[in-house]
This record gives C-alpha cells, sequence and structure tokens, in this order.
C-alpha cells in the first residue's frame, strides 16, 4: 500500500512546531510514532498536506517528577517502551499495565503516549488508567500552553479537545495519595495486539489502613464513545468497608453506567455482562494494590 | 527528495527518499534487502521487523525519512562471514522454520531480546515475539529455538 505524499517538516524545537501548526492548522497532521497514523494514511483514511513530525523535539520526550509536590510529568512523545521502564512510573499500576497491553512489543517501541491520546479510540488503552488517576494535559500553541484535564479531553472517536493549532506536549499526574491502589484490565480474545472488547481501570483510596473507601474513580472504555467514569459504582463504594459483595455490587452498577453498542468484536449485551465482571476484578486489584 | 544517511547492516548508506517513502520500501527496493517481508504493511503482522539502534520496529510504519542517522540490522545482517547467527542454526535445529515468511521478523526481535538479556525466561520470550505472527508452526518451536539459545553459552 502506497501513502499518499504531502510535504514533510521536521521542526526541531517545540516553537517551531507550533509556529508550523499555527501556520497549517487542520491542513498538518502531527507525527510522533506513527503506529496509527502511517496505517490510516496507507488505507486511504487520512490524507494530509502535510505532516510534521514531532520526533526532533527532545523536550517531548523528557519526563520528570517534582521533587515538591511529586507530581510526574511525562511528554506526549515519550515511547511505551520507554515509560514501561521509567521506575517513578511503578505505583501507577493500571498505568503500567495498559502501557503493556497496548498493541505488541514493536509498536510499543514506536507508539507514544501522547499518541494513545490524540487519536481518541474509544478502545484506547492508556485513557482509561490516566482519566483514573485524574491526569491532566498540557497543550501548547503560539498563543502559548494550557492545561485541561483528561475528563474533558475526549470528545468523540477520533476527536479530542484539541484545537487545530494545538500541540499536545506533556502528561502530568498528581502524586497517589496514601492508601491508594489502583488497576486495569484489559478484555479481548488475545494477550497481544488486541483492540479491547471491554477494558475497565480503577483508583481506589482508603482514609487509612484497612479502612473505609475515600474515593474511588472507575473508568470504562470501549463501552461508550469515549471513555465513561461508572459514577454510579463509584458513589455506592464511598464510606463503605472493601469486600467481595460491595464490589460485586459496584460491578452491577456500572453496568447502568456504559453504554456499549454491538459491533463485530462483541454485543453490546455481552458487554454489559463483562464490565460488571471486569470492574468487580479491577476493583479486587486495586485494593490489593494498596496492601 | 531527502538525501538520509544510515548504516545497515554495518555498512554507511546514502539514499534519496521520498517523505512518504517507508524503511520497508527503501530496504527493499532501493537496497535490494529482500530478506525483510512485505505482510499486512500495516504495522500488525511483525514481518517487517528490524532493528532499529538496538530496538525491533516495524518498517512498514516507519518512514525512510526518520532513519536518518540511524543504525538498521535487517536478517540480511545475522549471519556473519558467511556463518550462520546461532539463533538461524537452532531455527533449524527445532524445526521453528516451515513457509519461512515469518521468521526474519520473530529472528530480530529474538536477536535484540538476547542482546539486552542473555538469558531470558520463557515468559521473556514469549513477550519478545508477540508482535510477530507466523501462521504455520504454533510459535512452539520458535520459542524453543530461542529458549535453546541458552545451551550454546
Amino acid at each position: 500500500m502506497l501513502i499518499p505524499r504531502f510535504n514533510y517538516h521536521k521542526p526541531s524545537t517545540l516553537k517551531e512546531a507550533c509556529e508550523l501548526k499555527g501556520k497549517f492548522k487542520g491542513k498538518a497532521q502531527l507525527l510522533a510514532g506513527g503506529t496509527d497514523i502511517i496505517p490510516n494514511m496507507k488505507k486511504g483514511v487520512m490524507s494530509p498536506e502535510c505532516v510534521i513530525s514531532l520526533n526532533g523535539i527532545g523536550e517531548l520526550k523528557s519526563n520528570s517528577v517534582g521533587e515538591k509536590n511529586g507530581c510526574t510529568r511525562i511528554g506526549a512523545c515519550a515511547t511505551i517502551s520507554s515509560l514501561i521502564k521509567e521506575k517513578f512510573l511503578l505505583p501507577y499500576n493500571a498505568l503500567m499495565t495498559g502501557l503493556e497491553s497496548l498493541g505488541s512489543p514493536l509498536i510499543r517501541n514506536m507508539a507514544t503516549i501522547g499518541g494513545n491520546l490524540a487519536t481518541a479510540r474509544p478502545a484506547a488503552d492508556l485513557y482509561p488508567p490516566l482519566i483514573a488517576y485524574k491526569g491532566k494535559a498540557i497543550l501548547c500553541s503560539v498563543a502559548g500552553k494550557r492545561e485541561v484535564s483528561l475528563d474533558d479531553f475526549f470528545l468523540g472517536p477520533g476527536k479530542t479537545i484539541l484545537k487545530d493549532d494545538e500541540i499536545l506536549v506533556e502528561i502530568i499526574l498528581d502524586a497517589l495519595p496514601a492508601c491508594s491502589g489502583s488497576g486495569y484490565i484489559k478484555l479481548g480474545m488475545r494477550k497481544t495486539l488486541e483492540i479491547s472488547l471491554v477494558n475497565v481501570a480503577a483508583v481506589i483510596t482508603l482514609d487509612k489502613p484497612d479502612g473505609v473507601i475515600a474515593g474511588a474513580r472507575i473508568v470504562m472504555g470501549a463501552v461508550g464513545p469515549i471513555p465513561l467514569r461508572a459514577k454510579t459504582a463509584e458513589k455506592l463504594l464511598l464510606g463503605e468497608k472493601p469486600s467481595k459483595e460491595l464490589f460485586a455490587e459496584a460491578g452491577k452498577a456500572a453496568t447502568g453506567d456504559s453504554r456499549p453498542i454491538d459491533d463485530f468484536r462483541g454485543s453490546a449485551e455481552y458487554r454489559r455482562d463483562m464490565v460488571k465482571v471486569l470492574t468487580a476484578r479491577v476493583l479486587q486489584k486495586a485494593l490489593h494494590d494498596i496492601g | 527528495m531527502k538525501t538520509i544517511q544510515l548504516k545497515v547492516n554495518g555498512e554507511l548508506c546514502a539514499l534519496s527518499v521520498e517523505p512518504n517513502e517507508t524503511l520497508l520500501e527503501a530496504l527493499r527496493d532501493k537496497l535490494d534487502l529482500t530478506g525483510t517481508k512485505r505482510g499486512c504493511d500495516t504495522g500488525a503482522c511483525g514481518a517487517c521487523t528490524v532493528i532499529m539502534n538496538g530496538e525491533p520496529i516495524l518498517s512498514c510504519v516507519t518512514l525512510a525519512v526518520r532513519c536518518h542517522n540511524k543504525e538498521i540490522t535487517t536478517i540480511e545482517g545475522l549471519a556473519s562471514h558467511g556463518e550462520l547467527h546461532p539463533l538461524q542454526q537452532a531455527a533449524i535445529e527445532h524445526n521453528a522454520v516451515q513457509c519461512g515468511f515469518c521468521t526474519p521478523g520473530w529472528l530480530l526481535s529474538a536477536k535484540a531480546l538476547l542482546d539486552k538479556n542473555a538469558h531470558p525466561s520463557q515468559e521473556e520470550v514469549r513477550t519478545a515475539i508477540a508482535g510477530n505472527l507466523c501462521r504455520c508452526t504454533g510459535y512452539k518451536k520458535i520459542e524453543e529455538a530461542i529458549l535453546a539459545i541458552n545451551d550454546h553459552e
């Protein structure tokens, strides 16, 4: 398959990249790993007039942990493989599992965290964990930078809050509160090169060791046009002591929060059933992660 | 057209490439290195695997222009001075090759693994080749061939 012709730009600074994106706006496609864009160009799904490679911009690949507040900043062009090796991400269990589930080891060597967010596929692996952690995104344009919550980032399949002159540059994760744990489960027919049938991430925080649940965020993917919070399930958990029965109840409640459709991967009915099962399981995982 | 300079299997090359040209196309059509295969051509099967700066990647979804100043190893670079690489030898000994189409891909994924981890576990081998699909062998003999390298050391 041939890739349609395009004008190619490879800026070496973020400033240059923003100027180019500001100039060409919707006519320019930003390129990082290319594991989604290149296949789409080959299939004729996209045919941009120009392509702006972000791969020459060092600051987009660098990560840091704030000394004062312990908040983690991840460069949008950090590859999935490189993030899996980052020790400071180990506490973010759900994110680590999401990263490890993405694509295949070959895809992970090229794909980027920013790319998984920018492509905005409902079954994306990184949205549920990042939203569960209340993650934020930094967007940059010639007008400056702005911060948005990832809760508001994904607008619809293939659509994000990014304006046509903006570049996603950084993802920020706050330090995890004490007595917190997280988990992510991806359901598919096979362990690799799989697009989720249903996926669920959960972060739970206890008020004290062996205490009651003080905070819960459950995010489901592939069961709606955007990643969905299981808010009914979350409310049910607050103030309660964790137990298998409680998690089973939460699973049932999460079913009502999901909006799956029938597609070639599975029926809406089956997906709802799986939301129930996976939510209970991922809560158990998150609880185990606290210990 | 852009000119890129890169090392392929230890040799310095200068290539004129179009921005919309993939590394796979450059390797097969410009350098006549047809050992790297075009399978799905969309990054899902691993037949196009090559090693770039130590990391196994999918050449069918990598733009050639991205490879400027990089070091690429293709399957042709595995054997040296006419002698098969131990991985290639193991593949033969363990009957890990049937039609052979996936073989260059997984051999390079395995080489990249062994270069970083000389004694991988069964789990680590399985993860390393997870991106290389094989329709013939059922993967068992491929796994055995790679694990057998431990014995050669």
